[in-house]
């Protein structure tokens, strides 16, 4: 049964006369279970149930797509999605751009400082959301924080940017793109090491300036890991409610509250889990999208 | 060229400040808050030296937090152990042997990568349906939900890993006579340890970290995590940042420890490129 297609390095001839199909099933059925029970069923489960009328979180019979007509006729739906929009583009593209600038850099490095740069840049990203934005909050935005009091020094008021709309917004922005420019560094910087030399030097050759070099030898040679840093950021973004629960708590007056800061509420501050479910589902549908994308970028270099 | 490289020299300088200060300065800042006496944590201008005190250390163990530590702690190597136990056998698989439906399937779990960071999207439902199952408000809930969270990922990685281990290892080791499992066990494992280093890793920060499903899932007191801890700590302590940081720190401490002794393997992983952010 050598009827997949070979890979690089293994070919698989030998090993289909070791390890027949019933062992094989062995070896996939514990992880194919959990994955079904932990990450699938539910979405079957959430279909169900958001056809259901729900009473105090219980199904109690049939109403179709009632439930979805709901949510399409909430006025609040629309400037929410919004909000949305600004905030998961603002902190993707600042994430990207600043992940891109400083894997081109680190990509110079040599040796040890290499490695510890590094480490430095995803430090934000191994550490739990809701410890790092407690403590950026506490930093770089209180009152009796450092940044206020660099500021005071250098003869500067600082405003409070977490009681202005704008500046909340912004700053949920900021802080979301902090957590997660290391994770695109590394990716970037593993798909930057894998552009070949010789291209560069052919291109000065060639009369390339640097900007030249990088904008039309490099930047579309980054395409693949460029397209999957963006997947996966934009999906980190729309399902971290941690963030903006820490960092705004979806204020000033509604400012920052974004679709998982928005589903959080709707069910546990709210108690409507059938508005909550059927929201989710529809963030579900965006992220499914989105992880169709990954699979066919992913699948070029399997 | 020199000039050019005083510029760089410069640059290079003025980039490690700025990274310094935006990703370290947090966590030192938050360290030394958390060893602060009340009136040094509200001085102003901030105060640099202080008699230090662990007086906000006992206080979130007052409250408990000693056993949401303990709780994580369990959640969290059990789900590696999990992760580990179902995902070396089932990368081996998808790897080495040739079934019907290995390509598709191996797909399904490519794309179960980003479907668990989307997973909390779902996490109203899953929780209704697993109370349902009677899995909610039990000690293995949440185990299991982290292990099923890393396993697609862990799956990629070690795969990647075995992959890199010659056939010729496997047709050496079956003409000594091991069966596959032996193959498996006794010359690929070994082979792929910085690989299974890598997801136990990935799995290890990932598991610590969660907090949406661990506070969704469980209700109990004695069934709760570090991360939904500390948010309640948020609003429990309000303005008091002394109790606040020392609970961070003590958060944060599994993590940097392993992040300084196997940096370079969160960075391995990761390299890989399918990992999720």
């Amino acid at each position: 049964m050598a009827a997949s297609p070979t890979r690089s390095g293994s070919p698989g001839g030998f090993c289909a006369g070791r390890m027949p199909s019933l062992s094989a099933a062995a070896y996939l059925i514990p992880s194919v279970a959990m994955l079904g029970l932990i990450l699938l069923s539910p979405v079957a489960y959430a279909l169900w149930f958001s056809l259901q009328q729900i009473d105090y979180g219980a199904p109690v019979g049939f109403v179709g797509l009632a439930n979805f007509r709901a949510l399409l006729d909430d006025p609040s739906l629309a400037p929410m999605l919004g909000r949305t929009l600004v905030f998961t583009a603002g902190s993707v593209l600042l994430a990207v751009v600043a992940a891109l600038a400083l894997a081109c850099w680190i990509d110079r490095l040599r040796g040890r400082l290499a490695v510890v740069v590094q480490l430095l840049a995803i430090l934000p990203w191994i550490i739990s959301a809701v410890v790092a934005t407690l403590l950026f909050r506490w930093v770089f935005v209180h009152d009796l924080g450092l940044s206020f009091a660099a500021l005071r020094a250098l003869g500067v008021s600082p405003v409070q940017p977490l009681s202005d709309p704008e500046g909340a917004m912004a700053l949920l922005i900021l802080v979301a793109a902090w957590k997660r420019i290391g994770y695109a560094v590394i990716v970037l910087l593993a798909g930057l090491k894998s552009v070949p030399a010789e291209l560069g030097e052919a291109a000065r050759i060639d009369g390339a300036r640097p900007w030249q070099q990088f904008a039309f030898v490099t930047l579309p040679l980054l395409r693949g890991p460029l397209v999957l840093v963006t997947i996966v950021l934009t999906l980190s973004n729309l399902n971290t409610v941690e963030t903006p629960l820490v960092l705004t708590g979806g204020g000033p007056a509604g400012a920052t509250r974004v679709l998982p800061i928005e589903i959080y509420e709707r069910a546990f501050v709210n108690f409507d889990l059938a508005g909550a479910t059927t929201l989710a589902l529809a963030a579900f549908a965006l992220n499914l999208v989105m992880v169709l994308a990954y699979v066919r970028l992913v699948r070029l270099h399997v | 060229m020199s000039k050019r490289r005083a510029t760089g020299l410069l640059l290079t300088m003025l980039a490690l400040t700025g990274l310094l200060v935006v990703n370290v300065l947090p966590l030192l800042w938050g360290v030394l808050t958390s060893l602060k006496p009340n009136g040094d944590i509200l001085r102003y201008p901030p105060a640099l030296t202080f008699a230090p005190t662990l007086a906000h250390y006992e206080r979130v163990m007052q409250e408990g937090f000693g056993h949401n530590l303990q709780v994580s702690l369990l959640n969290t190597l059990a789900a590696v152990a999990l992760t580990l136990l179902v995902s070396v056998p089932a990368a081996y698989a998808f790897d080495r042997a040739r079934f019907a439906f290995r390509r598709p399937l191996y797909m399904m779990v490519v794309a179960c990568i980003p479907l668990s960071l989307g997973a909390s999207a779902l996490i109203i439902p899953a929780f209704v349906w697993f109370t349902r199952l009677g899995l909610t408000d039990t000690p293995f809930v949440l185990p299991l939900i982290y292990a099923g969270y890393q396993i697609p990922m862990a799956i990629w990685i070690i795969k990647n890993a075995i992959e890199a281990v010659p056939v010729e290892i496997d047709e050496a080791a079956v003409i000594d006579g091991c069966g596959h499992f032996g193959t498996l066990w006794r010359m690929i494992l070994p082979l792929a340890r910085p690989g299974i280093g890598a997801a136990a890793i990935l799995a290890f920060v990932g598991s610590w970290n969660e907090f949406l499903a661990g506070s969704v899932m469980v209700d109990a007191a004695s069934l709760k995590p570090v991360q939904p801890a500390i948010y309640a700590f948020v609003g429990f302590f309000g303005r008091e940042w002394g109790p606040l940081t020392a609970a961070s720190t003590l958060a944060i401490l599994p993590i940097v420890v392993a992040f300084a002794l196997f940096g370079r393997l969160i960075i391995s992983g990761l390299t890989g490129g399918a990992v999720k952010g």
